[in-house]
């Protein structure tokens, strides 16, 4: 059911439009594919340098002002794509008072901040980053000190310790982080539109809104789905044979940055925070505190209800199901089937979420079509425009971020402990209830709460399949940004980082814990 | 050759070790015995320059690389090797790799002729090509062997290197371990609580007991 808008998408084939995908072939699809691939690669340079760079520092070195800016550099996964956009768009753009300051004060020519992919790639990667910074983190904490200990000894510097031994070992990580990356890229909709850059997504929004065919959008997000299957395989690739883990947590530091060094890391990683979070919240609180006597009123506490409505129904149902599907079982672990099932569950992901809304649609319709021809009822009238249908959405969408948190810490339970309760007469509900889910708990609670802010953040899907008079925050975001109002967006637009980030600091107080105990 | 004088060694506040003074000539093999907690590893970690200490000097072949417990010489600089207890092979590293590591900076011809002497003398020609999980423990021990013994190092340290090898294996690899440290005239500190071993590897033997170093 989950995969339901995949098959649809693929379904589409079946009925082409020659004309209109003749049109598209020719005359748009070599520049998408260029266009989509320079910020595809752009994107994953960006954010595997920067996030195993850092997650690097914090874990290995000790430098000042470690310990808070470890967890600093986790705050922009609070802060969506699309509003990250919009500050940076309303600072530097032409008329924006960066720009302006620079031609009137400094006398310098101005710039387009939309002119080639640069300013847009920045933005992704710097939205993006905290995917690989996380995973990686996690995979630098367990190598062995020791390890590190030894390369010093036979004579590497802390750059070749980093290339030959940390970095490779961390690889898998860094391809995990790389690749949720390069999906949430693939999938977005605000950013290329606010900075009017062609991609897949906007050629499946311009296909559909601009020439009314379904079925072309839905070629076009099935060859999405293409790339996503060989992203998920390169991943799989990259990840191998390696077991390299220890079991140990790194708690000593091997270097210590003293002196200039120190403070130049230091200045290094805050500028980082400074650029990825602290200026455009400090930003956000000018133009949020400017407005908010225009902009607030009673319909937000309308909007805040209903965003945590669905988001915290979305977390829970995806969460449900994502454990069910990671439950450790030996006779998972050689069926092919049900692995594809899982495969095909989670590529939700790289479906951006207007494709997986159309989907939605095309597919009830078709089912009412059908029930008409066998002398039933339309089912639409009941489906469409409700609350099911839209946590449904969520739940395909990023069943992938629950199933992969969930998934990684039902790997650590090792078959001893199942064999072990297994001796002792547990039952297999036993075993459930009283091994794996309290093994399983640390990854359940990461994944719903990986989900909770995704689902609060999602525009594209939410826009299209709303319920009426069910607006959310990110709905009054893209609204008034969309009209250029980018200083009563900062209303809305603050509710909703306050949120992600009360959200982010629960998932860090949570992995702070599990770190100790393990 | 090597000289240590007057390390004094703290762990969460409290002194473990006091007054610790050792000197050792060229070639010479020298085990430390103590309890758990009595800061013999601390010591080994002082001299590899890994971990600072409240008090203490270390002089090699006449270079000057630590005083008064901070390091002068960084531990990729001072030309001493180590072992672990757990031998820390790199694991995504073949046995070949994993030997070379430190020789790095020599031509490739001259690596591959000290990787395929090491190996005839550690008694496992044909690994090369292998990675450490495939090999066993007495395998890895002895591949870690090999790896602090490539750069040629001024100073060999052992920490516990035999402890989590069953007794026939232990027997048999100590005697052969202090046979390649006798080859390569390598001066080495073993670290271990098992007089056995300490008494057939090394030349001269200490125990840490009340704080204090005594050497038998």
């Amino acid at each position: 059911m989950v995969a339901l808008p995949i098959f649809v998408v693929i379904f589409s084939w079946a009925l082409p439009e020659h004309e209109l995908w003749a049109h598209f072939s020719q005359n748009l699809l070599p520049n998408l594919i260029s266009s989509t691939a320079i910020l595809l690669i752009g994107v994953g340079v960006g954010v595997v340098l920067l996030g195993t760079v850092l997650a690097y520092l914090v874990v290995m070195v000790e430098f000042p002002g470690r310990k808070w800016l470890e967890w600093a550099l986790f705050l922009p996964f609070a802060i969506p794509a699309y509003v990250l956009a919009f500050v940076y768009l309303g600072v530097f753009d032409y008329s924006g008072y960066a720009q302006v300051w620079m031609r009137e004060v400094l006398g310098l020519p101005g710039f387009d901040i939309r002119a080639g992919s640069w300013a847009i790639i920045l933005t992704f990667v710097l939205v993006f980053y905290p995917y690989v910074y996380m995973m990686t983190r996690a995979s630098f904490k367990r190598q062995k000190i020791n390890m590190i200990d030894a390369g010093k000894l036979l004579g590497a510097g802390p750059i070749r310790v980093f290339f030959q031994i940390s970095l490779p070992l961390a690889r898998p990580a860094a391809a995990a982080g790389l690749l949720v990356t390069l999906m949430e890229t693939l999938a977005d909709f605000g950013v290329v539109s606010l900075f009017n850059y062609d991609t897949f997504t906007t050629a499946i929004y311009s296909a559909w809104i601009d020439f009314r065919s379904i079925e072309v959008a839905a070629q076009l997000a099935s060859l999405l789905v293409l790339v996503a299957f060989f992203l998920i395989y390169f991943e799989k690739k990259a990840r191998g044979q390696a077991k390299y883990y220890s079991t140990d947590i790194v708690n000593r530091k091997p270097y210590h940055a003293k002196g200039a060094v120190g403070w130049l890391i230091s200045l290094m990683v805050l500028s980082i925070f400074m650029l990825s979070f602290a200026m455009p919240m400090l930003q956000l609180l000018i133009w949020g505190w400017t407005s908010v006597a225009e902009e607030w009123s009673a319909k937000y506490i309308d909007l805040i209800a209903s965003t945590s409505i669905l988001t915290t129904s979305a977390a829970l149902i995806t969460v449900a199901i994502a454990t069910i599907l990671a439950l450790p079982d030996r006779c998972k672990q050689g069926s092919v089937w049900l692995k594809s099932v899982i495969r095909l569950a989670t590529l939700g992901y790289a479906l951006p979420g207007s494709v997986m809304a159309v989907g939605l649609l095309y597919g009830v319709n078709q089912i009412s079509e059908i029930n008409n021809y066998l002398g039933g009822e339309s089912i639409n009238h009941l489906i469409f425009g409700s609350i099911a249908l839209l946590v449904f959405a969520y739940v395909s969408r990023f069943m992938a971020i629950a199933y992969s948190s969930i998934d990684a810490s039902a790997q650590q339970i090792k078959p001893v402990f199942t064999q072990s309760a297994r001796l002792l007469g547990a039952s297999r509900q036993r075993l459930i209830w009283r091994v794996y889910l309290p093994m399983m708990t640390p990854g359940i609670l990461a994944g719903g709460l990986l989900v909770a802010v995704d689902v609060m953040k999602e525009l594209p899907a939410t826009y299209l399949l709303r319920p009426f008079g069910w607006d959310t925050l990110a709905i009054q975001v893209y609204e008034l940004s969309a009209e250029g109002l980018y200083e009563r967006a900062a209303v809305p637009a603050l509710i909703m980082v306050l949120f992600g980030a009360l959200i982010m600091s629960i998932f860090q107080y949570l992995d702070k814990k599990s770190s100790k105990t393990s | 050759m090597l000289a240590i004088n007057n390390l004094s060694v703290v762990y969460q506040n409290k002194t473990v070790l006091e007054g610790f003074n050792l000197s050792l000539e060229k070639g010479e093999i020298f085990a430390l015995l103590g309890d758990s907690g009595s800061g013999k590893s601390s010591v080994l970690r002082f001299i590899a320059g890994l971990d600072e200490a409240k008090k203490g000097q270390v002089i090699l072949d006449g270079n000057q690389l630590s005083t008064a417990g901070q390091h002068d010489v960084n531990p990729e600089s001072r030309g001493v090797g180590m072992v672990f207890q757990d031998y820390s092979l790199f694991p995504h590293m073949s046995v070949e790799k994993n030997i070379a590591f430190g020789i790095q900076h020599l031509p490739k011809l001259e690596q591959q002729q000290s990787i395929t002497e090491l190996l005839k003398m550690i008694d496992l020609v044909g690994i090369e090509k292998k990675y450490p999980h495939q090999l066993s423990g007495g395998e890895q021990q002895r591949v870690a062997l090999a790896r602090a013994l490539a750069p040629s190092p001024k100073l060999l340290l052992l920490d516990e290197p035999f402890s989590s090898l069953d007794k026939n294996h232990r027997d048999q690899l100590v005697a052969q371990v202090r046979h390649i440290l006798k080859q390569t005239n390598t001066t080495s500190i073993l670290v271990t609580h098992n007089i056995d071993e300490a008494n057939t590897l090394s030349d001269k033997v200490g125990k840490i007991d009340n704080k204090r170093l005594t050497i038998k």
